[in-house]
């Protein structure tokens, strides 16, 4: 610690700081990788990646043709789950379409469904879903089924139920039905794109800077000036503080960016402030510019140092819980998270952002990022010198 | 024509020769493909919800006790003096809230509301959430209420009946993997042909641009067909995919594919004799547009509007439907004869924009 307070009040470090900045400054590409990729990513993922289950595109066979299979295909089609997408005279036919995948979902109504209906017995109604996809597949089951419960409410209020009471149980008090009533809360109009853009922020802030940071220091080595600074007075701690703090003021720069983004084209809430979250980022961001100082330490040219990133960045966001919800990996692979600050930021950002948490409940993701940034840097810090002396 | 097999053996030496690039074809690919293929799924199991009972009575408790047979719920009981909202702040997906009196009103045959308080910032798993509750319920009132449901929907899930996400993803990761790697590979080594300036070497050399851009592209179809291998081989075990209908379709559209991708590396290696600007377009043009735009975790139909007619121009949303329909729907040529042709149209018109800047270059030269 004594080291570093002598190296921020130390006029060689201001020298030095100031070669790294002019030395940025020159550098289109470094500018260009601050404000592009933050951008394209935060709006690519944000408006793209969206797992809602709605307008399925569904073909009916009615083989019944009453007032009754049409009130069912009415209510089928006037939510907005299910897009009505065409008629078909067989089941064959139907399936055909679906296997082609020009339908996501088929019904098809029984020709004695009216008649049962009438009768007061229970009629059977198949639905085919093309369950490729298995998320898709099981919102719209749920959904298929909440339509046909909504059908059956209809039912029993248009006189049709009292049929059904008395077949089928003849004598008995029926029991009281429990109905659910789902509240969503922190999200109620269940914007998908809140989720996606705070777990890409977390991603931004690693990734960019880790990249950002292994160009900058594999640059010394490749243009051959490493020996230069070697042989200057200034000492290792000073040479790599000076090196980190531009990209660090920079990163940060960047983080304000991301920020305003998602307020204002995503609106998301920040229902926490913004204190917490800029505080995560900026750990983040250290988090980061440490990965790309190791890697920098380890290659020799900038081209080996993007490349040697491809085998750590797909680890990295793939068990981070940045895109696809963490809970939903394997319950082996699930502790792996608990190493990755994309996964705490994370768990930061959604509490603070979408529920309002404060430190009280996120002081464990917070002192998990702050031990890794330690780690991380002075991991760097130690391989530079080593690579320096 | 000989002249091309040279070129193709000098091209696969070099590539044998570097270590970084053996290692990038042959163990990246398989990693990205486990990883993402094990992690990018929906389907949470675990969640903890909490329920608050303020009934106390043995329907209460039947209920509960059919939340706590599910799987992919976990119950965990909640203090009734605390507040609800709190146990979300902690790490709870969902509060079920039990009223007081609910076991009378259930006796007594009055309808009887039930609150289910859903965290819906991850709005997916809000979604699935209160759909596992509300079928719990379900079946809790089919077993309550004797009057039977007038109408029943069976529903039949085709093509992927477990609903598997592995099943669904798989053809996908294996996508991803050969549009990120072979044309990384081969835009590699196009630029450093031209960063270390042996490019000019050619030019003076009597190879035409035919000969020389047929002999790379050719060089880099045999290492992306052979990186094909252990991939097709975890699609058949760790993903568990058969083939569902006529496998020529994809095996057309594979040899198809991958000359594809290998000419669009080829191209970005022709007209950027810059490693590290190579690198950047294609992990623009082969990772970020085919993961995001060719419907690889998210229907396609949730993109906006304004931008989903890009994905019609993404090569790898063209393949990836010739995958998904050889290993889950069947339904063979006639579902994919168009895409199989577009993904030839597409690597041909690499080729050739990558034989128009060389041709201009040889001028020059």
């Amino acid at each position: 610690m004594r080291n570093f307070t002598k190296a921020i009040a130390n006029t060689r470090f201001m020298a030095l700081l100031r070669k790294e900045f002019s030395q940025i400054r020159r550098d289109r590409r470094v500018i260009i990788s601050l404000i592009v990729p933050p951008i394209l990513m935060i709006l690519l993922f944000g408006f793209v990646l969206n797992p809602t289950v709605a307008n399925l595109r569904l073909g009916v066979v009615d083989d019944s043709r009453t007032p009754e299979s049409r009130e069912l295909i009415a209510t089928l089609t006037e939510s907005e789950s299910f897009a009505s997408a065409g008629n078909y005279f067989s089941a064959g036919q139907l399936g055909d379409v679906i296997a082609r995948g020009k339908l996501d979902a088929g019904v098809i109504i029984p020709y004695d469904f009216g008649r049962d209906l009438q009768r007061g017995r229970p009629a059977t109604v198949q639905f085919l879903l093309n369950a490729m996809d298995a998320n898709t597949a099981r919102i719209a089951q749920a959904y298929a089924e909440s339509v046909i419960a909504t059908y059956n409410n209809g039912l029993r209020q248009s006189g049709l139920s009292a049929d059904f009471r008395r077949v089928a149980a003849p004598g008995r008090l029926p029991r009281g039905q429990v109905v659910l009533y789902p509240a969503y809360l922190y999200n109620p109009g269940l914007v998908s794109s809140w989720f996606v853009v705070s777990g890409v922020f977390g991603m931004l802030c690693i990734l960019n800077a880790s990249i950002v940071s292994a160009a900058a220091m594999v640059k010394e080595r490749e243009a051959g000036t490493l020996e230069q600074l070697m042989m200057s007075p200034a000492g290792t701690y000073t040479i790599v503080v000076a090196k980190i703090t531009p990209l660090f003021l920079l990163l940060c720069l960047m983080v304000l960016g991301a920020i305003g983004l998602m307020k204002l084209v995503f609106q998301v809430p920040f229902r926490g402030g913004y204190v917490l979250v800029m505080l995560g980022a900026a750990l983040c961001v250290l988090c980061g510019i440490g990965i790309g100082t190791f890697i920098a330490t380890f290659t020799k040219t900038s081209a080996q140092a993007q490349l040697t990133s491809f085998f750590v960045n797909p680890p990295l966001t793939s068990l981070s819980g940045a895109l696809t919800p963490a809970q939903a990996l394997p319950a082996w692979l699930r502790p792996l998270t608990n190493l990755n600050p994309i996964y705490h930021f994370g768990v930061i950002a959604r509490g603070s952002m979408l529920r309002g948490s404060g430190l009280d409940t996120l002081w464990p993701n917070f002192l998990a990022l702050l031990a890794f940034t330690f780690v991380l840097v002075s991991l760097s810090v130690w391989r530079f010198r080593k690579q320096l002396s | 024509m000989r002249r091309i097999l040279a070129q193709m053996r000098k091209q696969l030496t070099q590539l044998v020769r570097d270590r970084m690039s053996l290692a990038m074809a042959l163990v990246l690919p398989v990693m990205i493909m486990v990883l993402i293929g094990t992690s990018f799924k929906l389907t949470v199991s675990g969640l903890p919800i909490v329920v608050q009972d303020l009934d106390g009575s043995s329907a209460s408790r039947a209920l509960i006790d059919a939340f706590r047979a599910s799987v992919t719920l976990h119950v965990v009981a909640w203090p009734v003096d605390q507040s609800p909202q709190l146990a979300l702040q902690h790490g709870a997906y969902a509060v079920l809230i039990i009223p007081v009196h609910f076991g009378r009103d259930v006796v007594r045959g009055i309808t009887t509301p039930l609150q289910l308080l859903v965290d819906a910032s991850d709005s997916n798993t809000a979604r699935l959430m209160s759909g596992y509750a509300s079928r719990i319920v379900q079946a809790y009132n089919a077993t309550n209420v004797p009057a039977p449901q007038p109408v029943q929907a069976s529903i039949r899930l085709w093509f992927n009946p477990g609903l598997s996400d592995k099943l669904y993803l798989g053809p996908g990761v294996f996508v991803l993997a050969l549009s990120m790697f072979v044309p990384l590979l081969t835009a590699l080594a196009m630029a450093q042909e031209g960063q270390r300036g042996t490019i000019l070497q050619v030019y003076v050399s009597n190879i035409s641009a035919h000969e020389y851009l047929l002999g790379n592209t050719l060089a880099f179809t045999v290492v992306g067909l052979a990186e094909c291998v252990p991939l097709i081989a975890l699609l058949f075990t760790y993903f568990g995919g058969r083939f569902a209908g006529d496998p020529v379709p994809f095996l057309v559209a594979t040899v198809l594919y991958v000359f594809c991708v290998a000419s669009f590396g080829i191209m970005v290696g022709v007209a950027i004799p810059n490693q590290i600007a190579a690198i950047s377009v294609v992990s623009l043009g082969g990772y970020l547009l085919v993961f995001l735009l060719s419907g690889l975790l998210f229907p396609i139909a949730n993109i906006p509007l304004g931008i989903r007619w890009i994905s019609d121009l993404v090569w790898g949303k063209h393949y990836i439907t010739v995958v998904r329909d050889a290993f889950l729907q069947g339904a063979g040529w006639p579902a994919t004869w168009l895409e199989i042709l577009i993904i030839g149209g597409t690597g041909v018109t690499f080729y050739v924009v990558a034989w128009l800047t060389m041709r201009r270059m040889q001028v020059k030269a």
